[in-house]
């Protein structure tokens, strides 16, 4: 048991206030006992220290991959929150833009599980279904506005076409009647001459 | 002294950016540190080495939760120590619920039966570390071999300073007992 007045291993890891160590660098330089268990201290900790520290056989690297790079928006997000010029204004408009959405929403709560650990294959597999997910989305979406330009273009030329069906027909109906009235006035013609002829023969008779 | 052109936190900062070869840099400033604190736990190089690389992926992909880049290394070295733990776990037998023990570390650290540290002394240390817990060694090597202060190691296994301080005064008692007699055959 030691008799120093603090503990000669905090004393031997320097974690003792100034007073403290003072009065123990006083204590230990009267007593033996105590400088032989330091030297102990500081025996064992060499021995320990005669493990060598072993070279790592494979030096760790990562390549410049876009994959694993924040997006633009993620960088210049991180360029905005790094600047103290404009913390104040962003934290503002942020507390204020939550504010109004949390008011608005008022969102259930809901438990959110945490993700995963990711291994290097694991996030290349979700990168993968990722992709996948975003192709399958982007060629659904490209065939639905496809689809919809399509009707609507055959909509469009259904209008069209019938309204010029409708205006030849009208056009037609018109000439028809035209010609109705001509071949009328023809025949009451026709008939008044042959009305002037019967009286004239009558007149002769 | 090394004065270093550029300090970890510009290092840290240029990688939240997605530069990746600052984050690089910053690796090749810690890899060999983080390897041996991890091989001196888990007694295995390559066990070691593929937990290093796990350390630093997800170091990287979560340095943006990294409040205050002066407090990288005790950060990091939290991460290594989940990482080491999880493998024992991982390893840990079904319905064993004793603590949690690396592998075995008689005689010395061995990669397929040949021993690393092939030393009469480095053996007896390696032995001696061996025989202490899982606990007992990991504060010894935070603090003797990485220099930690008794805070960092706290952060790092997430333990208050007092347990840390009984952990490692308790290991040193042994340690002392222990390699005493070698250090005498040493130093004569």
């Amino acid at each position: 048991m030691s008799c120093s007045p603090f503990d000669l291993r905090d004393y031997y890891f320097k974690d003792l206030a100034e007073n403290e160590r003072r009065l123990t660098e006083v204590h230990v330089k009267t007593c033996a006992h105590c400088r032989e268990e330091l030297e102990r201290l500081r025996g064992a900790e060499a021995a320990l220290l005669a493990l060598p520290d072993e070279e790592i056989p494979q030096r760790i690297g990562f390549v410049s991959d876009p994959v694993f790079q924040p997006s633009a928006f993620r960088r210049g997000w991180d360029a905005l929150w790094g600047s103290s010029a404009r913390l104040g204004f962003a934290s503002a408009a942020m507390l204020s833009a939550a504010l109004v959405v949390f008011s608005l929403t008022r969102p259930v709560p809901q438990f959110i599980a945490p993700a995963p650990a990711l291994t290097r294959a694991g996030m290349q597999a979700e990168m993968q279904t990722d992709f996948s997910k975003r192709l399958n989305d982007a060629v659904a979406k490209a065939v639905a506005e496809s689809e919809t330009r399509q009707a609507r273009q055959t909509r469009e030329l259904l209008a069209a076409s019938e309204t010029r069906h409708a205006l030849e027909t009208q056009a037609m109906m018109v000439r028809v009647q035209e010609y109705l009235d001509v071949e009328k006035k023809r025949m009451n013609t026709l008939i008044l001459a042959s009305n002037d002829a019967a009286s004239v023969n009558k007149d002769t008779r | 002294m090394i004065l270093r052109a550029v300090e970890d936190a510009d290092l840290i900062r240029k990688a939240r950016r997605g530069d990746v070869e600052a984050y690089n840099l910053l690796i090749s400033r810690w890899e060999r540190r983080v390897y041996n604190y991890l091989l001196r736990i888990v007694a295995n190089r390559e066990d070691a080495l593929d937990l290093s690389q796990d350390v630093f992926l997800k170091a990287y992909q979560n340095l943006r939760k990294l409040d205050d880049p002066a407090r990288f290394a005790p950060w990091l070295y939290r991460i290594a120590h989940n990482e080491a733990y999880s493998l024992f776990r991982k390893r840990r037998p079904e319905g064993e619920t004793e603590e949690l023990q690396p592998e075995a570390m008689e005689g010395a650290a061995t990669v397929g039966g040949n021993a690393v540290f092939p030393v009469e002394l480095t053996l007896a240390v390696s032995g001696a570390l061996g025989r202490l817990t899982a606990d007992q060694r990991e504060t010894v090597i935070l603090k003797i071999y990485q220099g930690f202060k008794f805070e960092e190691i706290a952060e790092i296994v997430a333990a208050p300073v007092s347990t840390v301080k009984s952990r490692l005064y308790t290991a040193l008692d042994l340690l002392k007992t222990e390699l005493a007699p070698v250090k005498a055959r040493g130093a004569s």
